[in-house]
């Protein structure tokens, strides 16, 4: 049964290639475009993995990490921070809050893919 | 003639008053044309950060139709491969190969594509973060006016004196400024005249 991920971005064109490389590599998709949609969404279904945005309306990345650690569910799924932020303050608060590993934009669909193999198992 | 000068001396003074009243309203208008200056240049980063994602959305959408036909033409050539008889194998296999490579190729090349695209939200981002600047240098000006009538007559002067560099700055800006050139707000085929 093929793995399921989370992606949330707000931008369209990064969600739909972000998509486009995870279903090539033959997982399923959910798409959400903010930390409050992917929160939704992911108590909603039980995802494999997350990958998201720290920079987005309504809810950032960070605020989502923070809030699903909290559900039993999702303590230990591995979740992905693919972010244009590349502080290492940035970094530090997404470690502290939780994340697997942090990627900065833009990510090479191999790259991704061998990381995401590398976690999600 | 003592009380005529001193009449006349509160007329300078009140005239003088009077002055730095309509200075100050001067600077009032000054910041706010600064302001309103720097929420245009707001609007046009806006707009920017609009046609870039606009085009960038319209790139994936090219790409993803190109992937889906890379992969049909992909599904063809295997077709094509096994409805070969023996007899035309040698002459045809040779053919089918260059199109596979050609295929693949392409396949590779769409991959490194998928890094160039994200190019829309990399400036998009940053547009944004420019115009959050320019909207606190705007709101710090016009918190400049409302610190300003709170003050004395010597920091109403100097700020008024500020107000004034301000002003001749922005209009010189404003007056060497050419005609806004791009008005299009996405990224949708122009309109044609034909004369």
């Amino acid at each position: 049964m093929a793995k399921t991920i989370l992606a949330v971005d707000d931008s369209a064109s990064i969600r739909q290639m972000v998509a486009f490389t995870l279903k090539g590599a033959g997982y399923e998709v959910i798409e959400a475009v903010d930390g409050q949609d992917a929160f939704d969404k992911a108590s909603h279904y039980q995802v494999n993995l997350i990958l998201t945005d720290i920079n987005m309306p309504r809810m950032d990345g960070l605020k989502l990490l923070e809030l699903l650690r909290k559900l039993a569910q999702y303590k230990n799924i591995p979740i992905l921070i693919l972010t244009t932020e590349s502080g290492d303050e940035m970094k530090a608060k997404g470690r502290a809050a939780g994340a697997t590993g942090w990627l900065v934009k833009p990510f090479d669909p191999k790259r991704l893919l061998e990381v995401i193999g590398k976690v999600i198992s | 003639m003592m009380t005529e000068l001193q009449s006349a001396s509160d007329k300078l003074d009140n005239k003088a008053e009077d002055k730095l009243v309509l200075e100050d309203k001067d600077g009032v208008i000054c910041n706010n044309t600064a302001s309103e200056y720097l929420i245009g240049i707001k609007g046009d980063l806006n707009q920017a950060e609009r046609l870039v994602s606009d085009a960038a959305n319209n790139l994936v959408c090219n790409f993803r139709y190109i992937s889906k036909l890379t992969g049909s033409h992909h599904e063809m050539v295997l077709a094509i491969e096994r409805m070969v008889t023996p007899e035309e194998r040698h002459s045809i296999n040779e053919l089918l190969e260059k199109q596979m490579l050609i295929a693949n190729r392409i396949e590779q090349e769409l991959e490194a594509v998928i890094t160039s695209l994200q190019f829309g939200d990399l400036v998009a981002q940053l547009l944004a973060h420019t115009a959050r600047q320019v909207e606190m240098l705007s709101d710090e000006l016009r918190g400049i006016d409302r610190q300003g009538s709170l003050q004395g007559k010597a920091e109403k002067r100097a700020l008024n004196s500020t107000h004034s560099s301000i002003n001749k700055a922005v209009n010189e800006v404003k007056n060497k400024g050419k005609k806004k050139p791009v008005v299009q707000q996405g990224m949708k085929m122009g309109d044609i005249e034909l004369f």
